[in-house]
């Protein structure tokens, strides 16, 4: 945990230093009081301040181990980035493939591959799933949902 | 304001409750918060959240009677899976696994799971009745505020919410301030200055809530889970209705703790900061201490069950105290309940009982009702929800990645939308790694335009004096709370770890 608290707070110690910079350019006063750019200012600020104290306190701040692995082995990490990269893939595809048939892909995906359930399940279960979305969504709560050019 | 007063407003309610729309909301949504306990890997935040966008064309009352019952109807579910399979179905139902498992591997499961089904019909019901008196005149008392007032209390709930949650203060201030940063996204509601949009002209409304609290929630559970795949030994148990009826012994036994946890779960719930998990905690540790037998304890005693549920279910009561009366919300789930209510265009806060009447006393009613529901669906079906529990965690992912992603998609149906929930999905988790939590960035956000409207206004009033904030009365009490409650912890923490290496916590 050490090692890992001490590169966040570096990464949210720029990320403060970005806020403080981009409001900077916002007015800071208004013509009445303080401006738009007052409190993500001072936001700003204090959160630098805080990340200094995370990668400063790292080492002593009770609670955290001084070694403690954030994975317990690599490969845990293999369903999480293939579930990350289905699901940008199937907002990328929702509007070209249409709802019915993406959402199937994504379940089917998710259950067959991520899941390692058997494909005639995972196929049953993402037909199923996508359908029942379906009525869900378009039928009982009327809300547009994308169709690909073959219309469905 | 009289009790003859508040009968009559809570008649109002119960006519509004009782309309056919409402009672069939209600009924799904304790259902739904049934289903949501029972399942461990899904909690109420993300269950609430994403039913934002579903109820999103339901009226406000028939959608905030459905999210609340969400809310309660999880703290009910929650019971039957820490007792059957030793796994609390929500973080709130941890200290029930103690007795509850032992119990019910001495072959006493179906008392256990019939004295957690009354023991939080008994401790939900006393906390809706209280919620009925205190919020009144407590709404009355908040009218008072100006900004000042509102800004302080504001920053209290912030920093009580934040100084509580999770194991390091300084990540969940750190959490909090982050959810104030992301608040800041789009135009500036003062002086119509955008703010941080990089000419996207999706963000000029500001980071869509719904994809955010979905992303936050939803997605991260999933991803978390993927890592560590549930593990779940049932014991095998017959459920009959009979077997449910805890023996007159186990009343005895039960009654005093009820009593004694539905008051402490209650104003826990009341505080901002500690939900029903920390209400659990407290009044399972005080009936040790009060017990002439505290060696049960851990062995299968069943107040070791009554005592927890009954604070968990009175603490959801009395979380809604400070969200109605206040707008302040003192949980990660009361957040996005709050966010729900500012959706549907309402402003909860002192005003709310005077402009509004018709919804906060139809949700409070509705309460009373969804109690009742909760009882006969947790007693005569419990054998259901305990078969739910078969259905592996496996064909339940995708179903919950789908749902967020439509649902995300159906509120605006843009595909940007979507992209806010992935972004904060994987936000969202590597917080949730790095052991930060992640209700305090939701209230920050849900907070943040109200925090920098009733700031930017104190200021404009005192020409730039900050010490307006200390002048006042009341503001000056609150302030000072708030800066307490940041202090006082860090004292501790440095004291103690000058003493001696953190004890370790339960």
């Amino acid at each position: 945990m050490r090692r890992a608290d001490q590169v966040t707070g570096i990464i949210i110690l720029a990320f403060s230093l970005a806020v403080m910079e981009g409001s900077r350019r916002l007015p800071p006063s208004g013509t009445f009081g303080p401006g738009a750019g007052f409190l993500p200012f001072w936001l700003g600020a204090l959160m630098a301040v805080l990340s200094v104290m995370l990668i400063v306190t790292a080492n002593r701040r009770p609670g955290t181990a001084p070694r403690d692995p954030l994975f317990s082995n690599p490969w845990v990490l293999a369903p999480v980035l293939f579930t990350v990269g289905g699901l940008a893939a199937y907002i990328l595809l929702l509007e070209r493939m249409g709802f019915l048939l993406a959402t199937a892909l994504l379940s089917a995906f998710l259950l067959g591959v991520v899941e390692r359930e058997t494909w005639s399940k995972s196929v049953l279960v993402a037909v199923l799933n996508s359908v029942a979305l379906y009525v869900i969504f378009r039928l009982v709560l009327g809300v547009s949902l994308p169709r690909n050019a073959f219309g469905f | 304001m009289d009790p003859l007063g508040i009968f009559n407003d809570l008649l109002l309610g119960f006519q509004i409750a009782f309309s056919l729309q409402n009672l069939v909301f209600c009924f799904l949504g304790v259902t739904l918060g049934t289903l949501i306990g029972v399942l461990p890997g899904i909690g109420p935040v993300t269950g609430v959240a994403i039913l934002i966008p579903i109820t999103f064309g339901l009226n406000a009352t028939a959608a905030i009677i459905t999210m609340a019952g969400v809310y309660y109807g999880a703290m009910y579910g929650g019971s039957t899976t820490s007792i059957l399979i030793n796994v609390p179905g929500e973080s709130s139902s941890v200290m029930t696994t103690l007795d509850g498992y032992q119990m019910a591997k001495q072959g006493r499961a179906g008392p256990a799971l019939g004295m957690a089904a009354f023991s939080s019909f008994l401790a939900g019901t006393l906390a809706v009745v209280m919620l009925t008196f205190i919020a009144p005149p407590l709404a009355n008392v908040a009218l008072a505020f100006g900004p000042p007032e509102y800004f302080a209390l504001t920053f209290t709930g912030l920093t009580l919410v934040t100084s509580l949650s999770g194991e390091s203060m300084l990540k969940g201030i750190m959490s909090g301030v982050f959810g104030l940063i992301v608040a800041c996204v789009g135009v500036d509601a003062i002086s119509g200055q955008e703010r941080f949009t990089f000419g996207n002209i999706y963000l000029l409304d500001g980071l869509g809530f719904i994809g955010v609290a979905v992303g936050l929630f939803a997605v991260a559970e999933v991803l978390v889970n993927l890592e560590e795949p549930l593990k779940q030994v049932f014991v095998e148990t017959k459920l009959s209705l009979r077997g449910l009826f805890p023996n007159l012994q186990d009343w005895k036994d039960s009654l005093g703790p009820i009593g004694r946890s539905s008051l402490l779960g209650f104003f826990i719930g009341v505080l901002p900061g500690a939900g029903a998990t920390i209400a659990s905690f407290m009044s399972y540790a005080m009936e040790k201490k009060l017990s002439r037998h505290p060696e049960r304890f851990g062995t299968g005693a069943i107040e070791g069950v009554a005592a927890p549920e009954g604070a968990n279910n009175a603490a959801a009561g009395g979380a809604m105290v400070p969200l109605l009366t206040l707008g302040i919300p003192g949980s990660g789930t009361t957040a996005v309940l709050l966010g729900a209510l500012l959706i549907h265009g309402l402003r909860p806060g002192p005003l709310l009982f005077q402009t509004n009447p018709d919804f906060v006393w139809g949700v409070i009613a509705s309460m009373y009702i969804g109690n009742v529901l909760l009882l006969v669906l947790n007693l005569p079906l419990v054998g259901m929800w305990a078969s739910i529990l078969r259905v592996p965690y496996k064909i339940l992912m995708p179903l919950i990645v789908t749902l967020s992603a439509v649902g995300v998609f159906a509120t605006d149906t843009n595909v940007f939308d979507m992209w806010v929930m992935f972004a904060f999905g994987i936000i969202g988790y590597l917080m949730r790694k790095l052991e930060f939590p992640a209700a305090p960035a939701v209230l920050g956000l849900v907070l943040g335009p109200l925090v920098e409207r009733s700031l930017r206004q104190s200021l404009t009033i005192s020409h730039g004096d900050l010490s307006i904030f200390f002048t006042r009365p009341i503001s000056a009490v609150l302030t000072i709370c708030a800066l307490l409650s940041l202090c006082v912890p860090l004292a501790r923490a440095l004291w103690r770890s000058r003493r001696k290496p953190a004890a370790v916590r339960p």
